[in-house]
């Protein structure tokens, strides 16, 4: 009798700690909107992620700075040191229905307090990353308004305490993660730092979206106005960023961020920086596809992205913005490729060991400026990767980058190249806790 | 004679319609061994599907013939039959394949009225109940075991 009444107790008990891990599985719907008739007043919720980072610390081999540090070699957000420990975000929100017995309207609130790109540039050691709104009145027409996610690529969509990964992909981190400037690189005497926080795939706007279940597969839609600035602050010029998006998933089985499903979708943003030291406004236009792939113990994704305009330029002589040349004669600054094309993708394949590791593998390149063919810059990197769950909440990542970057239309001799040689592999460790 | 046989069987259809009655109103499952009252009063969504798994699980264990199971909602635990609550696929497959009755409290029912200036819709699985709190004292009374997960 003893053992029937543990088995009726453990049964519950796991099939509610299981249920009660439940989430929507499409990143409009779990970010934007709450279950409808059992959402909290107030859901507070988090994740912190300490990591430490390293890479060799291979100085500039050539060019203007030679013999001094190389930005690709430092860590970030600082860039003084090619290793450090870091809590590289810890993320406090509050999400749910301000008035639960009304389903219509929910809201989304988080901010970030993490040492990151988001809270280091644009002042404040807190930032406010997400503040929204959510319509839920007209069917097939959901309504979001305020600073939140746009719609686009799923590296920057997914949520990132479920990301495999430590850093972002080349592709993501130059084309996609915006940093915002006020010139174009092009003053010798300026760092050009950027002017705000990074982008993080947000911005302030409105965005209208719903999905739709047919059978097995699940159909999405998202379009977005937004200010295209950045967040947590307002508009700069009187253009607006136009964000397009489409999903449609095949749903295998269970549900939440890591639920076994196959997703295809596509997605565009169209807008237009102004760069106020050159009183110039420039087209920024992004595009992009991809695919991913969960069931059983297997993953799989791959994005292409195409990017005219406003591309992330790297530094001058690949020094960190602010280092005076050895002739003391310029600054190194943040460059800003205004009318370079640009181009990149990823395949990521992953396999679950067992409950407890999964091992994952990651291939990614970006060209950038592919344009002007002297300019030209090709970044690979591979990165090998494996997860150990602590828990269902709390798991460490440790991944190894192989890296490696070359300007494919200039000699090997070339001082480019030289330079780009001396890109070290970078080690990093992390641990992701979720409350 | 035809008085006290027609007496008799005045008697015995009274007594099978009161029978029938008493069946219909909580003992729809005959053969059960078991009978649950499942109390839903507690506004965190949380208890919804904890209430919900402890159904499904019960049914799982005895199988839905030898148990009887009941949930009664009120108070904020009324959102779990609201029309569109996002649990309703369960309650569905509960209802339907395992008998599950789902009882909504009138009174909680007047109070989101006036809350929300309309009466809200309910799960077409809820049956009204004059107050949930005095629905689980009657189930109690005929023998059902109270749980409030």
């Amino acid at each position: 009798m003893q053992i029937r009444n543990t088995f009726v107790t453990g049964t519950l008990l796991a099939t509610t700690l299981l249920a009660g891990q439940a989430h929507s599985a499409n990143w409009l719907m779990l970010q934007g909107t709450e279950p409808v008739g059992s959402a909290e007043m107030a859901k507070v919720w988090g994740f912190v992620q300490p990591e430490y980072q390293s890479t060799s610390g291979t100085d500039l081999k050539a060019g203007p700075f030679s013999g001094q540090s190389a930005v690709f070699n430092q860590i970030g957000p600082d860039l003084n040191t090619d290793s450090q420990f870091n809590i590289r975000r810890a993320r406090l929100g509050v999400r749910g229905a301000g008035f639960p017995l009304d389903s219509n309207v929910n809201y989304f609130f988080l901010v970030e307090a993490g040492n990151n790109a988001i809270t280091r540039n644009g002042g404040g050691s807190v930032k406010v990353t997400d503040a929204s709104v959510t319509f839920n009145h007209i069917n097939g027409a959901r309504f979001r308004i305020g600073q939140f996610k746009y719609p686009g690529s799923e590296e920057g969509l997914q949520a990132i305490h479920v990301f495999d990964y430590i850093n972002f992909t080349n592709m993501t981190n130059g084309l996609l993660l915006e940093r915002f400037y006020d010139g174009d690189g092009s003053d010798t005497q300026s760092a050009n730092s950027p002017n705000g926080a990074v982008g993080a795939f947000r911005d302030v706007g409105v965005q209208v979206f719903d999905s739709f279940k047919h059978n097995d597969w699940e159909h999405s839609y998202a379009l977005m106005v937004g200010n295209g600035n950045g967040i947590a602050r307002g508009d700069n010029d009187d253009n607006k960023d136009v964000y397009l998006y489409w999903s449609s998933a095949k749903i295998f089985s269970g549900q939440g961020p890591r639920r076994d499903d196959w997703k295809l979708f596509a997605w565009s943003q169209q807008g237009k920086r102004t760069l106020v030291n050159l009183d110039q406004e420039f087209d920024r236009d992004r595009w992009g596809v991809g695919t991913t792939f969960r069931k059983d113990r297997y993953r799989a994704a791959f994005e292409y992205v195409k990017a005219d305009g406003m591309v992330a330029d790297g530094t001058d002589g690949g020094a960190v913005p602010g280092s005076r040349n050895n002739a003391d004669t310029a600054t190194a600054s943040w460059n800003v490729a205004t009318d370079g094309e640009a181009d990149g993708w990823y395949a990521h394949f992953g396999y679950a060991v067992s409950p407890k590791w999964e091992l994952d593998i990651r291939y990614d390149v970006l060209n950038r400026v592919t344009n002007v063919a002297a300019a030209e810059r090709q970044f690979e990197t591979l990165t090998l990767g494996a997860q150990y769950f602590l828990n269902r909440k709390t798991r460490l990542i440790f991944n190894y980058e192989i890296r490696d970057a070359e300007a494919p239309n200039l000699a090997g001799t070339a001082v480019p190249n030289q330079i780009l040689d001396g890109i070290d592999n970078r080690l990093a460790v992390q641990v992701l806790a979720i409350f | 004679m035809p008085k006290y046989f027609l007496s008799v069987c005045y008697g015995l259809i009274l007594l099978f319609l009161s029978s029938t009655a008493l069946t219909a109103e909580s003992v729809t499952k005959p053969f059960a061994q078991h009978r649950v009252v499942l109390q839903i009063s507690d506004p965190d969504p949380f208890k919804q599907t904890l209430v919900l798994n402890v159904a499904g699980n019960l049914i799982k264990h005895y199988g839905p013939d030898a148990v009887d199971v009941e949930i009664v909602a009120f108070g904020p635990g009324l959102r779990l039959l609201l029309k569109d609550n996002s649990n309703v696929e369960r309650i569905d497959q509960l209802a339907n394949d395992s008998g599950v009755r789902f009882s909504a409290c009138e009174n909680t029912i007047s109070a989101f009225t006036k809350l929300l200036d309309e009466e809200p819709e309910l799960n077409p699985h809820a049956t009204h109940v004059s107050a949930g709190v005095v629905r689980i004292i009657d189930l109690t009374n005929q023998g059902y075991t109270l749980i409030k997960p």
